[in-house]
């Protein structure tokens, strides 16, 4: 600005020793040489001297804050903790903090969710997983004014050890889940501090997307907490989906281990594409390639012609399937069964839709904590099912829709509206979220799905449905190579590709059934929740390979 | 009692080589046949007493059954209803009616129907515990009888009953979602399913008197107070005084409404002696007995 006002002057300025006598040119250009200069001195001394002042009050103010600061052991930034010394202390845990502790001073460790300074005193929320309490930092006998300052400037999402009274309060501290208490601290050190700018904020990220007062307030979008998830999976909203979600698997291990299942790994790195098609991942292998599995469909049956007779494996399921969608991943969590039954493939789809209702009943009464967690952010209906599990044949779905309107063929597949609308129209009829479509058209099946032996248009094959959303795909497979050799010359499948497959039933095979279900797609629908990103911890899909 | 096939179907597989038939074999069979006649005697013997029993009186009349087996073919109904017509077109599946009921109050009235819809049609019956209901006991589970051998092929039958045990405040019946709506109460969903059975009587005046016999049930003997089910029970004492059954000479909705609410009330002991006979009587069909066990 100074230069755009003063050109007319520096111009004429820097003229003026031209028009004047060449022989004093060098001389005038000197003096306005040292004028400029001069000035330019004086003004860098002023500046000096500001800042001298500044810096002298600074260190008077400094050396009478630490002549003041009785408090200067109890807080501060600890050493990085190289495992230097072994305390035997035993921290609290936040979720312990109720009005049995009151009045008793204990050490605990945990996050600064949010520090926030009021005159005299520092107010705190410590956060851990799910759980948060009040904490406050107080000038008095304990505290110093310097340590409610460092105190106020710790930034979000460090790690601090506390030592704190516990006492009772007068009033509930609504906005923690630790209501009754709050903490008065008396120590307060940094373990590992947080960087000043966070890529997203946790309030922000627990924000439910609403309307009313929460209209117009950020929220996170769903790439940036991909894209930071180690801060996202902080949230109390994700602490609580995952830990649900260990306990389904959990739930599915005990429950099919009690029915005298045993468990089984299948291989991943597979030499021929299972389920015939083109979504399969390829990888080198060697001076070959090979695939990556599919589903553990061949080898669980292979298993029961090993005579182990129940099975059933957890593992990860590859499917190079080209499907932006609220609920298709590339890779995701397959939890698979496979039973040999003795009369009829009925026993399998109540062992099955037995073991569903366990892992819904576990649920429903020793995850509540984490199921309204969820819903505060995610509201929703709580989840509904029937025991036994409401088992209706394809004909009757078939004449629910066209009673609702709804033109298709006998032989036609459920498309996914349609699926939705069956849904909704069970849920209607006979309230409940889960249920088994059974007797599916033969036409819409894959090759190795046992015929109906009555109706050669149906088929031994059944879905189940989580609120309207397929979950399982399942059947009675054929387990004689003559038929399973014909069924696939029908389908047009090369015979070459799968003579190990058929070679499996060639040596006595036991009739039998199963089916697979998707772990973060079962507990995306369980919890009513609209993305199944949102129960992978690190998903992958089309467009994501990170983190 | 069991039916025992007639016909000498077994004795040609006895024959000898040289197609004479062996003199014990024949004696065995003689003994047999005698064996099976004198068991039809007892058992038109029996029959002819039970109906004294139920109606007294009217003559020996085997048109109207007592179903004391219960696999019998004849039914306690036996007008003409469609299925067709009172539940829509067969769509070609299952035609399957919802009952949400509250296990604290078991539907006495409908579990006795229940009963008398299996004598008459091919009914798939199931029973489903809600996931808002933590437990049920064993005897609700097992209320509709064991499971048809057949139950895995849903559309090989006619009608489907599925109850529901769940925590309703009040009974509810679900059909056809689009076209109906849900039905409330217990009496309701009995005049309901009685229509399936056969259709109220023609003449206005005796199907308001039925009707006003189950209200009457339901009002006053299973939830009024102490002197509406008195005065009730001295209605149902002098009805009964005047004719065998509530509404007439036959047994209608009145009286199994009427009976499983004098069940449920526990007043049959306190009650007239035209009534107490009157639920001997109620007792000896065998579609009533297995209400009573639910009580325990």
């Amino acid at each position: 600005m100074g230069w755009k006002r003063g050109w007319r002057r520096k111009l004429t300025f820097l003229f003026m020793p031209c028009v004047s006598s060449c022989f004093s040119a060098a001389e005038e250009e000197q003096q306005a040489q040292s004028k400029k200069g001069l000035k330019k001195q004086q003004k860098e001394a002023e500046k000096a001297a500001k800042k001298a002042e500044k810096q002298a009050k600074v260190a008077a103010e400094q050396q009478s804050a630490e002549e003041d600061d009785f408090a200067k052991d109890r807080y501060g930034v600890s050493a990085l903790v190289q495992s230097q010394q072994k305390l035997d202390r035993t921290l609290v845990r936040v979720q312990d903090l109720t009005p049995e502790k009151a009045d008793q001073l204990i050490w605990l460790r945990a996050r600064v969710h949010t520090s926030r300074a009021k005159g005299k005193q520092c107010f705190l929320v410590l956060r851990q997983q799910q759980f948060n309490v009040q904490a406050l930092v107080a000038v008095g006998d304990r505290a110093s004014k310097q340590m409610v300052k460092f105190a106020a400037n710790i930034t979000k999402e460090s790690i601090v050890d506390v030592e704190a009274m516990v006492r009772k309060v007068e009033q509930k501290i609504e906005s923690c889940t630790q209501q009754d208490v709050e903490l008065h601290v008396e120590k307060i050190f940094v373990i590992s501090q947080a960087e000043a700018r966070l890529p997203l904020q946790l309030e922000d990220a627990v924000r439910p997307d609403g309307e009313g007062e929460e209209e117009g307030r950020a929220t996170v979008n769903q790439d940036t907490r991909l894209d930071n998830r180690v801060i996202d999976l902080r949230t109390t909203t994700s602490q609580a989906v995952f830990r649900l979600q260990s306990g389904v698997c959990q739930l599915f291990r005990d429950t099919l281990t009690k029915k005298g299942f045993v468990e089984i790994q299948t291989p991943k790195i597979i030499s021929a594409a299972s389920e015939g098609g083109a979504n399969v991942f390829t990888v080198s292998y060697f001076k070959t390639s090979a695939y990556l599995a599919q589903s553990p469909q061949l080898y669980k049956q292979m298993c029961i012609c090993a005579d182990f007779d129940k099975v059933f494996c957890v593992g990860p399921v590859f499917r190079a399937e080209d499907s932006n969608t609220h609920r298709h991943l590339t890779e995701f969590v397959g939890l698979d069964i496979e039973m040999a039954f003795n009369y009829h493939y009925h026993e399998v789809i109540e062992s099955i839709t037995d073991t569903m209702v366990q892992i819904f009943k576990g649920l429903r009464d020793n995850f509540q904590t984490e199921i309204q967690t969820v819903n505060k952010q995610f509201p929703s209906e709580p989840f509904k099912f029937l025991e036994p599990t409401l088992r209706l044949e394809y004909t009757e779905g078939v004449a629910m829709l066209r009673e609702a309107g709804v033109e298709m063929g006998d032989e036609d597949d459920l498309s996914t509206p349609n699926e939705k609308l069956l849904g909704r129209l069970v849920k209607e009829k006979y309230d409940t979220d889960f249920y088994v479509l059974d007797k599916y058209p033969l036409a819409v099946r894959p090759f190795y799905t046992m015929p109906d032996p009555h109706n050669p248009k149906y088929s031994n094959s059944y879905d189940m449905f989580m609120r309207g959303e397929e979950i399982l795909s399942g059947a009675q497979r054929v387990h004689d190579a003559q038929l399973l050799t014909e069924r696939a010359q029908h389908h047009q499948i090369d015979l070459e590709k799968i003579k190990s497959y058929i070679d499996s039933f060639r040596y006595g095979a036991p009739p039998h059934a199963g089916g697979g279900i998707g772990l973060e797609r079962v507990c995306m629908l369980y919890l009513g929740l609209h993305n199944v990103r949102q129960t992978s911890m690190f998903p992958r899909d089309p467009k994501r390979l990170t983190p | 009692m069991p039916m025992y096939q007639q016909g000498n179907s077994c004795s040609s597989e006895h024959a000898l080589q040289n197609g004479e038939v062996d003199p014990a074999v024949k004696a065995l069979e003689a003994r047999q046949d005698e064996i099976l006649r004198k068991l039809y005697e007892l058992k038109a013997a029996v029959e002819g007493l039970a109906k004294t029993v139920t109606t007294p009186d009217a003559d020996l009349d085997l048109t109207v059954s007592s179903s004391l087996s219960s696999q019998s073919s004849t039914a306690v109904f036996t007008g003409t209803t469609d299925l067709d017509a009172l539940l829509g077109k067969d769509l070609g599946a299952l035609r399957d009616i919802v009952i949400n009921a509250n296990p604290a109050q078991p539907p006495l009235t409908l579990l006795v129907l229940h009963r008398l819809l299996c004598q008459r049609y091919r009914v798939l019956s199931t029973v489903h515990v809600h996931s808002s209901v933590s437990s049920v006991p064993p005897q609700l589970l097992s209320c509709l009888g064991p499971r048809h051998p057949d139950s895995h092929s849903r559309h090989m039958f006619q009608l489907g009953f599925t109850l529901i045990w769940k925590d309703v405040p009040k009974l509810q019946m679900k059909f056809s979602v689009r076209n109906m709506c849900p039905i409330d109460g217990e009496a309701n969903v009995a005049r309901f399913l009685f229509k399936l059975l056969a259709p109220y009587p023609s003449d206005p005046a005796l199907a308001t008197l039925v009707d006003s016999w189950v209200d009457a049930a339901f009002f006053q003997l299973a939830q009024g107070s102490s002197e509406e089910r008195a005065a009730a029970l001295r209605d149902l004492g002098s009805a009964l005084g005047r004719s065998a059954w509530l509404s007439g000479p036959d047994l209608s909705l009145a009286d199994v409404a009427c009976y499983c609410c004098v069940l449920q009330s526990g007043s049959a002991p306190s009650a007239p002696a035209s009534v107490r006979r009157w639920i001997k009587s109620c007792e000896n069909l065998g579609c009533f007995s297995h209400a009573k066990t639910l009580l325990l």
